[in-house]
This record gives structure tokens, sequence and C-alpha cells, in this order.
């Protein structure tokens, strides 16, 4: 009860003082100081996925299973495929995740103060044609009913909690990552402009009646004067127009960054652009802009669809071979846990694995190399716990915290869909190892995997420090995860003008393809849709040979 | 160089004669002891006020403060011995040190009362450094004085001043600095006395030439901590519990959520939560009885209630009029409140001893992970939060919580929300009661006037499905011996005057949190 308006004052306060004292305090901690751990898709076979795969083809299995169908890969592309040939019936599936647990770029980890997301961590309210989509969130308890207007009505809990974005710009946090503190009006009209620019193409329909841009992005329009934006970067489309403002650009080239893991100069103006216009959501609970997230990201959605089938999962399976048989298909894998080979024939396989490791599992068998592969920019996600954070003037802490001018993408905080408040949070940094051109990228990517645990935490802390002075003080526990591979990136012309859908035909009638690789876009909906499509697939083929 | 002064000490080092009278020099110098010797008294008794104003019993904290101080000094005393060589150079380093410690120690004291859990050892230990760090002064300084004068005139002529400047700190510290610049002011101005005396020395000795640009770097910079330290004060003065400081504080804790302060003049008793004003003892009914009393005479037949927050057992000392009553259920966060309220004789006499009531189970959790889990059903259900002043508050304000809410109603049950005042925030109070319709609940807004806290509203709320509304002036069946609650009242209390009238507003959700917003406008605009 009573008048009690003092933390907004006290937050401000205390962020004046301790940006005043910042230049007194001792020097920050060591980085050695700090406890925690560096983590990465699956340590011990990680040199087999980098390396050369172990040819351990002819260690006679310890085991051999059969299945009709054999999934392998457990992230969002292989549940959402277990999920849908669950529901159509066909129980005899067996997948297999070279991790200790599903989830893949969505995985999550826990500690005694919050859960938190290693990768994938909200989900955008999607379009209300995304039935499937629609389903599935329903069946999660995401979506609790729909109004009469046939509008979902979300479940509150896992819309993203008010206040949403703030960017540190100008010494000051601001409400929104659009910058709009110290921005002159020119620039302001520029926005403004782009904004409404979105609104038309979110709107815009191609000749051949579909979308211009639609999730899954195949559901697009085919209409040239779209696609050929393809072929441009979205750096040029934006002079092209007339969007110089500085703001504006660097506002774009974040979310190209946040969304994709490269910049404005190298992502094509289609995916720039699909960014905004393909979103199309709506609620009858929220605006179009929500989002659906989670204290473990992603990893809830993963959980989700994992438990929604019952069929059998064997994490810590790494495959790493995969042979076509008279009957169907035969993949080795090495059961991790136990240190010993077991074989699967099936009689079809789906290879929900990242394109690069897919091209390794079929060895000659594998569809001919995209001419121009797509970028997998690295990432490094560190989660840190806090015991407070200390900070500037302006809005409170959000669930999406971003400062101007860093290289990183800002971090979030796992703790906003809380329902109490504690000082103590974890708080989930992100920073795409952007590179140029394809040569600079895995340079990038042998550096990352060549950073000490140490040096990333000193790179992290410094970034932080601009925002959040003596933040090195109040860490806890700092843990850092490299992803080497981190996601897809829509480079100019990959999305297109590449043989990318080629790549994921099925391989006769025994081998099909899941994976966000073959979007081109790394979002949970085309991990999901991609996932149903191959299942479709499979199940098409199924009903035309029992016919 | 012909401009740099020649050392002053250094033409009478040879002859002392006794009764000789000072030059212009050897008065400044005096001067120094004379500034030094009112600031390190200053700093005492700021030391001793500020304890005795956060911390309570006045008596003890001066006494321990004063006793800590002149030991600390003693200590300074004995260690200045240590100190040899340059004795200038060692003097200016102490000033600028006294500077710095002295002046920031309101400041620092202020702010850290409200963040640290053992607030007495920093009170403490800061008073201690301040203590030995002025007890080396004089020492000091009669060491660089010692070949000027004769001892006799030395020793006299130093105590004077110092116990000058004694006497004029104590007068004028109660009577203008206190009254006129406040603590962190006053603390902050006799840090730049110091400086200033450093910065003194520092130009008038040749000697201090080799250092001196280092030093009056050093200076210069702690000057400007100082002054700006003297713009922010208000700042500082804003959030820290200035309002606490009016009365005797009879009983302050920290927990881990919260800072308790119970503070008592002739008239009242006042608790106050983080510096927030939660209830004065001399008008408290008035808000309790209304926030209790409608609800229970809109459900007659209540047998189990939830309270949730109101760890003070006043809502609950209303709620026990009603003998009919099985269960009161109250869950608040913190231990420390509840457990202060089951113990202190003061309270336990305010609440009528409600919190030890066998019908009444503590639960000490947050409220809204404990309301998911519960699957009790409850006739009413009152909620006592603090206002909606930052964004995990306004989550126990959303139509998400008030679902969570009317899940938790048995047939019949209503629900009463303490509001914020519809008179400071119109919008937020109007907000809370579309909120709670937006969840199918029909609303019945009603407020009061507490003196302490002004205007003040409340919803109460029964489900749109049921008869259950507000109490009809002829079933009233009210307790006996209530001072606000009347059928009279009842009625009135329902009616807004045109400036609380209902306003149109948005309804608080978790990914909104309107209200928060329309809290924040309406408040920050009360002077
Ligand atoms: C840092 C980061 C942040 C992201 N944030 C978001 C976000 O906020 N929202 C969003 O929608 N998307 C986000 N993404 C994109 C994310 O990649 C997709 O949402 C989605 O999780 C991709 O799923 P997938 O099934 O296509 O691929 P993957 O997640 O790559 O799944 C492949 C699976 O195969 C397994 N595997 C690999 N090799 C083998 C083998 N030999 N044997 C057995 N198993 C194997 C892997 O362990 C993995 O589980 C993010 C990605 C990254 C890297």
């Amino acid at each position: 009860m009573k008048p009690n308006r003092r933390t907004f004052l006290t937050q401000t306060a205390l962020g004046v003082a301790a940006l005043a004292t910042a230049p007194l305090l001792p020097g920050c901690r060591t980085a050695q100081a700090i406890p925690g751990q560096t983590l990465g898709p699956n340590h011990r076979a990680g040199h087999w996925l980098r390396g050369p795969l172990p040819d351990l083809t002819h260690t006679a299995p310890a085991e051999t299973h059969s299945a009709e169908v054999v999934i392998v890969g457990g992230g969002i592309a292989g549940l959402s495929a277990r999920r849908w040939l669950a529901k159509a019936g066909i129980t005899d599936v067996l997948l297999l995740e070279l991790e200790e647990k599903t989830g893949g770029n969505s995985a999550a980890g826990q500690n005694s103060v919050s859960a938190y997301p290693w990768g994938a961590h909200y989900l955008p309210i999607p379009d209300i044609r995304n039935r499937e989509l629609l389903d599935f969130l329903a069946e999660a308890g995401s979506i609790t009913g729909y109004n009469q207007a046939g509008l979902p009505l979300y479940n509150e809990y896992h819309l993203c909690h008010d206040p949403e974005e703030r960017l540190f710009i100008n010494g000051h946090w601001q409400e929104g990552l659009v910058p709009e503190i110290g921005v002159p009006t020119r620039d302001r009209d520029q926005i403004r402009r782009f904004f409404a620019e979105i609104e038309t193409l979110r709107q815009a329909v191609g000749t051949d009646g579909r979308d211009a841009f639609a999730i899954p992005l195949d559901h697009s329009s085919a209409d040239a004067r779209y696609r050929n934006l393809d072929m441009q970067s979205f750096a040029d489309y934006l002079t092209q127009k007339g969007f110089t403002s500085p703001y504006l650009r660097w506002y774009l080239n974040y979310c190209c960054q946040d969304d994709y893991g490269i910049s404005l100069e190298q992502t094509s103006a289609w995916a720039g652009l699909h960014y905004f216009a393909g979103r199309k959501g709506r609620a009858a609970n929220a605006p179009g802009s929500a989002v659906l997230t989670w204290p473990e990201g992603n990893a809830f959605l993963a959980d989700q669809l994992r438990q929604q089938a019952e069929t059998p999962t064997c994490t810590n399976t790494l495959a790493f071979s995969l042979e076509q048989t008279e009957t169907g298909v035969r993949v080795l894998a090495r059961d991790l846990a136990r240190n010993r080979t077991v074989a699967i024939n099936a009689r079809t396989a789906i290879l929900a694995t990242p394109a690069f490791i897919t091209r390794r599992l079929l060895g000659k068998a594998a569809p001919a190399a995209a001419p121009q592969p797509l970028t997998h920019t690295p990432w490094v996600v560190a989660n840190l716990t806090v015991d407070a954070l200390p900070q500037g003037p302006g809005v409170p802490l959000c669930w999406d915290n971003v400062v101007y001018g860093t290289d990183s993408v800002g971090y979030i905080s796992a703790n906003h869909q809380h329902l109490h408040d504690s000082p103590q949070r974890v708080i989930t940094f992100y920073k795409p190892l952007t590179g140029h051109t394809s040569a600079q990228v895995s340079e990038a990517r042998k550096r990352a995997y060549g950073t000490t645990r140490e040096e990333w935490i000193t790179e992290i802390l410094a970034e932080l420090e601009t925002a959040h002075p003596s933040i090195s003080q109040h860490v806890q526990e700092i843990d850092i995860w490299v992803w080497g591979h981190g996601m897809a990136a829509p480079a100019v012309g990959a999305l297109w003008h590449s043989n990318r859908t080629v790549q994921s035909q099925p391989i006769g009638h025994s081998i099909y393809f899941a994976h966000t690789d073959y979007s081109g876009i790394s979002i949970f909906e085309e991990a999901f849709y991609s996932g149903i499509r191959s299942a479709q697939a499979i199940l098409a083929n199924r009903q035309s040979t029992a016919l | 160089m012909a401009d740099e002064p020649t050392d002053p000490l250094a033409a009478s080092k040879t002859h002392r004669p006794e009764g000789e009278s000072l030059n212009s020099f050897q008065i400044l110098l005096l001067l120094s002891v004379f500034v030094i010797a009112t600031c390190g008294l200053i700093y005492e008794l700021i030391a001793g006020t500020l304890a005795s104003y956060l911390l309570g019993d006045s008596v003890t904290q001066f006494s321990t403060i004063i006793g800590a101080y002149l030991f600390a000094m003693g200590i300074g005393s004995w260690l200045s011995k240590y100190l040899d060589g340059d004795l200038l150079r060692w003097f200016i380093r102490i000033e600028i040190l006294v500077g710095i410690v002295g002046g920031f120690s309101a400041p620092l004291l202020f702010v850290l009362f409200e963040y640290v859990a053992s607030f007495r050892v920093v009170l403490y230990g800061l008073v201690g450094l301040t203590g030995i760090l002025v007890g080396l002064e004089i020492p000091l300084l009669m060491r660089i004085l010692e070949h000027q004068l004769s001892f006799k005139d030395l020793v006299s002529r130093v105590f004077t001043v110092d116990y000058i400047g004694a006497l004029l700190a104590s007068v004028i510290f109660p009577l203008v600095l206190v009254p006129q610049l406040g603590l962190i002011r006053t603390a902050l101005f006799f840090g730049l006395l110091n400086v200033l005396v450093a910065a003194f020395v520092l130009y008038k000795f040749p000697q201090t030439r080799p250092y001196r640009t280092a030093q009056g770097m050093l200076i210069g910079f702690t000057i400007l901590g100082l002054l700006a330290g003297f713009a922010l004060a208000e700042r500082v003065m804003t959030y820290t519990e200035s309002v606490a400081l009016q009365d005797k504080v009879i009983y302050s804790q920290s927990t881990p959520y919260q800072r308790i302060v119970l503070t008592s003049n002739a008239r009242e008793m006042r608790l106050y939560l983080n510096g927030n004003l939660q209830f004065s003892s001399a008008d408290e009914y008035r808000y309790h009885e209304a926030l209790v009393h409608p609800a229970m005479q809109a459900n007659p037949r209540a047998r189990r209630v939830l309270v949730l927050g109101g760890g003070d057992g006043l809502a609950v000392r209303e709620l026990l009029k009603y003998p009919a009553l099985r269960t009161i259920r109250l869950v608040d966060l913190d231990p420390g409140m509840t457990q202060l309220f089951r113990q202190n004789e003061l309270l336990l006499k305010l609440n009528k001893r409600s919190l030890l009531s066998p019908k009444v189970d503590v639960v000490n959790a947050d409220a809204y992970t404990w309301i998911r889990q519960d699957t009790a059903r409850y006739d009413v259900v009152v909620v006592d939060f603090p206002d909606p002043s930052n964004y995990s508050i306004g989550k126990l304000y959303s139509t998400a919580f008030y679902r969570e809410l009317d899940r938790v109603l048995a047939p019949g049950g209503v629900v009463v929300v303490q509001s914020t005042s519809p008179y400071v925030a119109r919008r937020a109070f109007w907000c809370i009661a579309h909120t709670l319709q937006a969840v199918g609940l029909r609303t019945f807004p009603y407020h009061v006037h507490v003196p302490s806290f002004g205007e003040w509203g409340y919803v109460l709320a029964s489900r749109t499905t049921e008869r259950t509304g507000w109490p009809s002036p002829n079933r009233l069946n009210l307790p006996a011996g209530l001072r606000y609650v009347s059928p009279l009242t009842l009625r009135d209390m329902t009616t807004f005057a045109p400036d609380m009238a209902e306003v149109p507003t948005e309804v608080n959700r978790l990914n909104n949190q309107a209200l928060v917003q329309y809290f924040e406008d309406e408040w920050s605009a009360v002077p």
C-alpha cells in the first residue's frame, strides 16, 4: 500500500553514483577469479564434427536396432518431424541426438537463480494462417483459446512482459531499440519513412497471389520484383531508397546481426526486409509485434515438441555414417556414454542435422554442394549470474538490452518472465563473430575456438562496463558457449539464387532432409516447418506405396 | 622565481623568545589549527547525529560514537610518532584524506544505510578512520611549529585555538549548519575546508615545490568531487529516509527484502518500508477498516479468508472481529515483517496480537509464485500490496494475477484490492478497476480519507455471474466498536467527486504494464 515511487529515483541516483565512482573503484576482478565453465556443442565429439569424421565404419556395431524411421538430429527440425510422425500414428521412430539433451540451437541451462537460454530465446507471435504452428502452441499451453474473430488468446505468462526493450545511447537508457534520444529530426523522418515502407511490404502480394514476404519463407511470392531483392545487399537497397541516416542504418545493421549474424552489407535485401515484413502476427490480447519468451528461451518449445510425441530418443549419440541399403538405410552411430558403436536399420531416415554435417554423413551420396555455400556465423553466448546490475540513468532493466555502438547484440534478462523479483539474475549475452568474407568467417571460427574463457570474459565485461559501470564486481558466475557454426546466414543471393532448395530434395524414397540450413533463415518457424515437410513427404510416400 | 615566498619559518628557526608576538604567517597556521579543530568536531557530531537519526536511541548512539571517535583520535595521536621525514608532506596528505573521508562520510552513510545489512560496521569503521586521521593532525602541526615557538607558547596557543574551534563547531552545528545546509552538505563543506588547508600549506611553503603539481592536482580533483557531491546532495537526500528522520526511530531492521523502520512521537507510531510510509498508528484504523469491512459485509457467510501482503497484521485484526471466520491465511514475502508484528510489544498492542491467533496461518512466500500453486478456495481475498511503483510489483496488478485470484475464489467470493489514491493517481486507480473487469469481475470502486495518506482508494470485486456485490445497507451486520466504517460512511464511500470520477484507461497486462506508467506519471507530478 501507500505512496512508493522511490525505486525509480533510487535506480537513477544509484546509477549516477555508480557512474561517478566507477573510476575510483579498484580494477576489475580478474577473469580467472570468476567461477564458471566453457560449454559448446558436444566437446567430446566436437573434434569429430570439426575435423574428419572418425573412420569407425569397420568397427562392428555392438548393437543393431531397427526402426521404420530414423531421425538424425534432435534440434527443432528433428523434433518437429518426430512429433508430426507421431501425430500421424507412426510410432516406430528412433531419434538420435548428439548432445545430452535434445534442442540443438534452442538449448538451455539452469542454475539456482534462473533457467537461461544458450541460443534461441524467442518466437514472435505467428501469422494466423500458420495453422500448424498455432495448433502446436495451443497444445503447448501458449495459446489458451480464440476470440470470436478467430484471433488467438495468448497465455500472458508466455508473452514477453513489459518493459521489453531498451537501448543505451548517449549515456542514457531509452525505451525501445530504434534510436530516439539525441536523434536529429532528419533521421527521425527517415526512420518513420522506413517503417511506413515496411508496412506496405508487409501487405504486399506478388503477381502469383502470394504474400511478398511469408513465413515459412518458401510460401513467399515468386514474383521477380521481390525475389530480385535477394541479389542486392540490404545496405545497397537502403542507399538506393535514400535511407542514409546513420541511426537508422545502425539499427538495421543491429537487426541483421541479431537475427542473421551478418552485417548490413552482407545481408540480402530480401532477407533484411523479410525480418520486418515477414512478421504478420495477430492476437486477441497482444499487439502484432508481440513475442513469446520463457526464462529458458526456446528450450521451452523444444521440450514441448519432445513431449508431444512418445517415440524413443537416444541422446549422447553421434551418427557418423549413413548408407543406402536394399531395404532403406543403415545408420552407424557412436553411443558416447558407453563408448560403442550402434547400427540402425530403417526404411527411411530424416537427416535433421546442419548441412555441413549432413554432407559428411552422406559421403559420396551427398547432393552437389551449393555453388555458394551458406555462411555460418560463429556466435559466442555468455550467461552471467550477477547479484546487481548497476546502471546509468533511464529505463530500468528490460527483457532485451542493447548498447548502441558495440560489437555484441546486447543481452537479455533470463529472469524477465519470472513473476517475482530478485536482485540476483542471469543475463544472456550474445555476440556474433561476423566476418565479411567466408575466409574471414572461418578465421573468426578458428579464433573463437582458440579464445580462452578468460579472454572472452575480459572482452565481455569490458563491453558491459560501458553501460554498467562496476558490473565486474557483481558477477558471480560466467558460463560461455561457443557456437562454431551458429546459424546459416542469408547473404546476398543465398535465398533465391542458390541451389538452397535443391539440396533438401529427398534422395530416393529413403533419405529426407530437415534443417533451417535449407531455409537460409534460421528461425524457429523454419525449423518447425522443415520438420513437418519432411514428415509429410514420408507420409505421402508411405501412402502411395501402400496403395 | 622571485615571487616565490621565502620560507617564513626559516627566519625564526634559531631564536624563539617566549611571549613573542606572532607573525602573520604563524597566525595563518594557527587559523589552520582552528579550521582543523572545527572540522574534527563537526565530523564527530555528524556521525553521532546520523547514527541516532538512522538507528534510533540517541543517548546510546551519541555516547558510543563519541567514545569511538575519541579513542580513534588517540590511536591517531599515537601513530603520529611513526610519521617521520617530510612532515609538511605528511600533513598535506592527511588533510586531503580527512577532507575526502570526512567530507563524504555523511552522503556515504546515508546511501549505504539502505543497502548494506551490517550498517553499524560501516558506521564505526568510518568513525574510526576519521578519528585516526583527525588524531594525527594536531600532533603533526605541533611538530611542524616546534621550532617556531617556545614549547609553552606552542601548547597554549594550539590548544586554545583548538578548543575555540570546538566551541564554534558545537554552536553552529545545531543552530546554523543542520537547519541551513543539512547533514550531507555540512559534511561536504567541512571536507572542503580541510582540503583548502592542505592547499594553503602546499602553496605557502617552498619546501613543497617538488611535489606541488602532483598534490595540487589531487587537491583539485578532491575539490571537484566535493563540489559535485554538494550539487548532488539533494538527489541523495530524496531517496534516503529523510522522511523518517523527523521522529525518533524506535526500531529498524534490514531484511533481505526491505528496510523496516518504526518511528514514534507523542501522538503516533509510523512504519516505513524502504522509506515509504506504511501506516500511522493515529489513523491506520481508517485504512484497515475500509479495506476489510465492505468485503466482509458483502459476503457475510465468509469462513475462509486469504490476505496477500499486509504482514503488519492490521487487516487480520479487523478480520478477527468476525468470530464466524474459521481460517485466515496471510501470505507475506518478508518473514522479518511478520516476525516483528508477532514479537514487538508496541506492535502487538496495535494489531491486537492478531498474527498469534490460532485461526491465522502465516505463509512467508512470494504471493505470485504461491498463489499459482494454491489449490484452496477462499470466500474473501484481501489484497494489500505496495503501490505499483515498479515493474515487479506491477505484475501483481495484472490481468494474469487477477485471473489467479478469480481461480481461488469460492462461489460467492469477493476480492478487495487496495488501489492507491484516486485523487493523486486517478488513471492508476481506474486502471486497476478496469483490469479487474477485464478478467470478468464486477467491480465496486470506493474510497476513504486517511489523513496521513490523503484520499485513498480500493476496488471490491465479485464474479459477474454471481449476486454478491456491494453490501446492501439494510443487511449490514457490522462488528461493534468500529471507528470509521458505519452504514453511513459505507454509503458515501462509493460516490466519487468529479475530480476523482472514472476515466478511460488501458487494462494492465504483463505485456504492457500500463499501470506502472500511469502511476509513475501521476505520482511524479506531486511535488
Ligand atoms: C546464438 C543463437 C541465437 C538464436 N536465437 C534465435 C531466436 O531467438 N529465435 C529463433 O527463432 N531462432 C534463433 N536461433 C536460430 C535457431 O538456430 C533455430 O531457431 C533452431 O533452433 C534451429 O533448429 P534446427 O533443428 O534447424 O537446427 P539445430 O538446432 O542445428 O539442430 C541440429 C541438431 O542435430 C544435432 N546433431 C548434429 N550432428 C549430429 C550427429 N552427427 N549425430 C546426431 N545429432 C547431431 C545437434 O546436436 C542438434 O541438436 C538462434 C541461433 C543461435 C545460434
